[in-house]
């Protein structure tokens, strides 16, 4: 066995080797074997809402203007001039009708094509020097979405994104389609840590265990009434497909309407989500009793749902935010974080839950701060060679002859596999997926 | 308040006034005295810190209209200080390091020709309008890089009978992606 298959067979038994969390070799192969093949979040429909609308976005170091062009078509194209490889937009967003390369004027229309390179006759001989019709903006090798969530894969034959999002797409439909009005986004706020991208994903994709201690200082305050420890460890964890999350058990006894109304949301947009929602997703709520909170689609999105006091009359008002682990190195990532709302809220809603959020997450919310702090140190400790001979360990849940310790909840109403409890069966099934693509598999 | 507008000259008590309410609340806030700082609001606060993006020249923004990294209240800038009174505010513990250095001050008078006069939150003729510089060092920890956080800020103060109160600061903030963990610190 080579270092590498030995080290992907520890992540998947649960022993997770120190280093992976600053270490440049792993961060090549994340980015040759996982970031060149997986679908990766760029942005939603709703921040580009009108023709040459844009925002410019990254895979990595790659960067891709995501235009809306003059037919209304949502296009994707790699940020570098044909001829000497300009970065053609330097804004973050606007709306353009064209993109003109500040070096020698060559344009591009906002659906990529060549338009217009100065002396085209003169310097090129015309059409027959420089075939100018037919060239474009290299597009994204592959473009989809979902809801409109634009995703984008450097792997120009990639399976169709509702296929990879699988089973996910019913929890994530919980969070992005309360309504046949989809989500609008805000933002997002932009800032940079010295951490690994890869703690922020395993964190939302399903730990629960955290919540109790990291979080203690927003329970003290009366900011959210959930996270305490005997409150948490009530909760499920679920895993389907390429995602997977937490959720919070609501008060027994409850119907669809006084749940959703406990969390803050208004009877109109309950009304709405009842209609909207399938049979499955409302029992989960009603039956079931769970209320999604924190999830991630594999590899960088995230997504989180948390009801907080908003004001001194005690009003709990609930909030969505997207966030994406952006990559920069092995040991630093951008954080991009977005308000998501409904987009048939009231207005009073929307700009209630927006201030939810901002006391809550993003750069400055108080449930984040915490987070980050503990991401940071973690990747500081695990650039050493000590790392090295250091298996953490993330078996929670499981015996030593691979047991689940208790068997999965019985009867759930959301599809894949769910427990009750702590466990860190989430982050396994994430770090799995991990694997296969570093190994090349996937 | 736009370039052409005059401030007070340096020698108007005025000024003299608002520039050592922003260097005393710098200090309160370099010493962690989240009380006392919570002592200078109004009760109506405004605390605002728009996302900064990069446009193109011309494109008339550069800051999101409807996203920011502070949209506070009382409530909500109690709820932060109450947080970092706690003993679980782990971002905080230990503390960082922070200087506020604040300068470039210019106040401008509220009312009759004066730059504040269309100051929606301003209550009398004495209320100051006031424009600073503030960066801020942030260091934590002994090993990490520090931090840099470079903004203007254009405050209004509200001139009360126990003297002057925030009442309104809006943070103009020089970077569109922060360098800095997170906003567990005020500007």
């Amino acid at each position: 066995m080579s270092e590498l298959d030995t080290l992907l067979a520890d992540v998947r038994r649960g022993f997770i080797p120190a280093h992976i969390y600053n270490d440049q070799e792993i961060f090549a192969l994340e980015r040759d074997r996982l970031f060149s093949r997986a679908w990766v979040f760029l942005a939603h429909e709703s921040e580009i809402p009108a023709p040459g609308d844009y925002v410019v976005r990254r895979v990595l170091a790659d960067s891709f203007i995501v235009a809306r062009d003059e037919q209304g078509t949502v296009r994707v194209m790699f940020n570098m001039c044909l001829h000497k490889g300009m970065q053609v937009c330097r804004a973050e967003l606007g709306n353009a009708s064209h993109f003109r390369c500040p070096y020698h004027a060559w344009t591009y229309r906002n659906d990529g094509r060549l338009v217009g390179l100065p002396f085209h006759e003169e310097a090129y001989g015309g059409e027959d020097g420089f075939a100018r019709l037919g060239q474009s903006l290299l597009p994204a090798p592959a473009l989809d979405s979902y809801r409109g969530l634009i995703f984008i894969s450097l792997r120009p034959d990639p399976p169709a994104l509702r296929d990879w999002l699988g089973d996910f797409a019913f929890y994530l439909d919980l969070y992005v389609h309360q309504s046949q009005a989809g989500i609008e986004l805000r933002g997002p706020q932009r800032w940079r840590v010295k951490a690994n991208w890869k703690i922020g994903a395993e964190n939302f994709a399903g730990d629960s265990y955290h919540t109790p201690h990291t979080h203690a200082s927003v329970v003290e305050i009366g900011l959210f009434r959930e996270p305490k420890a005997s409150k948490r460890k009530e909760g499920a964890l679920y895993l389907a497909g390429l995602g997977s999350g937490t959720t919070y058990k609501l008060p027994p006894g409850g119907t669809f309407d006084s749940q959703l109304a406990y969390v803050g949301y208004p009877g109109e947009m309950i009304d709405v989500m009842a209609a909207t929602w399938t049979d499955g997703q409302r029992r989960l709520v009603e039956q079931d009793g769970f209320m999604v909170s924190a999830a991630t689609l594999f590899p960088n999105l995230s997504l989180v749902h948390n009801w907080p006091v908003i004001d001194e009359t005690g009003r709990v008002v609930p909030f969505i935010s997207l966030r994406q682990w952006q990559p920069v190195s092995e040991r630093e990532t951008e954080v991009l974080s977005w308000f998501a709302v409904d987009a048939g809220a009231p207005e009073e809603f929307k700009r209630q839950s927006y201030q939810a959020y901002l006391m809550c997450f993003g750069s400055s919310g108080m449930f984040e701060q915490d987070d980050v702090e503990n991401w940071v140190s973690i990747t500081d400790m695990a650039g050493g060679s000590m790392a090295r001979r250091l298996r953490l360990n993330s078996r929670m849940g499981l015996t030593s002859d691979d047991k689940p310790i208790k068997p999965p909840l019985a009867g759930f109403s959301g599809p894949g596999t769910a427990y009750q409890g702590f466990g860190e069966f989430n982050q396994r099934h994430w770090l799995s997926r991990w694997a296969d693509y570093l190994e090349g598999v996937a | 308040v736009s370039g052409g507008e005059r401030p007070l000259p340096y020698t108007d008590p005025r000024h003299a006034q608002a520039h050592q309410f922003l260097v005393e609340e710098a200090a309160l806030l370099d010493a962690a005295d989240y009380d006392g700082w919570l002592g200078l609001l109004a009760e109506d606060v405004r605390y605002l810190m728009p996302v900064r993006v990069t446009t193109a020249r011309g494109a008339g923004f550069d800051s999101l209209a409807d996203m920011a990294h502070f949209d506070e209240n009382l409530y909500s800038l109690r709820k932060r200080v109450q947080r970092l009174a706690t003993e679980h505010a782990w971002t905080e513990d230990p503390p960082s390091r922070t200087r506020h250095f604040v300068s470039n001050v210019r106040t401008f008078q509220v009312g009759a020709g004066g730059a504040g006069g269309a100051h929606p939150a301003s209550e009398s003729e004495a209320d100051l309008v006031v424009e600073s510089a503030l960066l801020l060092f942030r260091s934590r920890g002994d090993t990490r890089e520090a931090d840099l956080v470079s903004a203007g800020r254009t405050d209004l103060l509200r001139a009360t009978s126990a003297g002057l109160r925030l009442a309104r600061r809006e943070i103009t903030v020089d970077e569109s992606v922060l360098r800095t963990q997170n906003l567990a610190v005020f500007l």
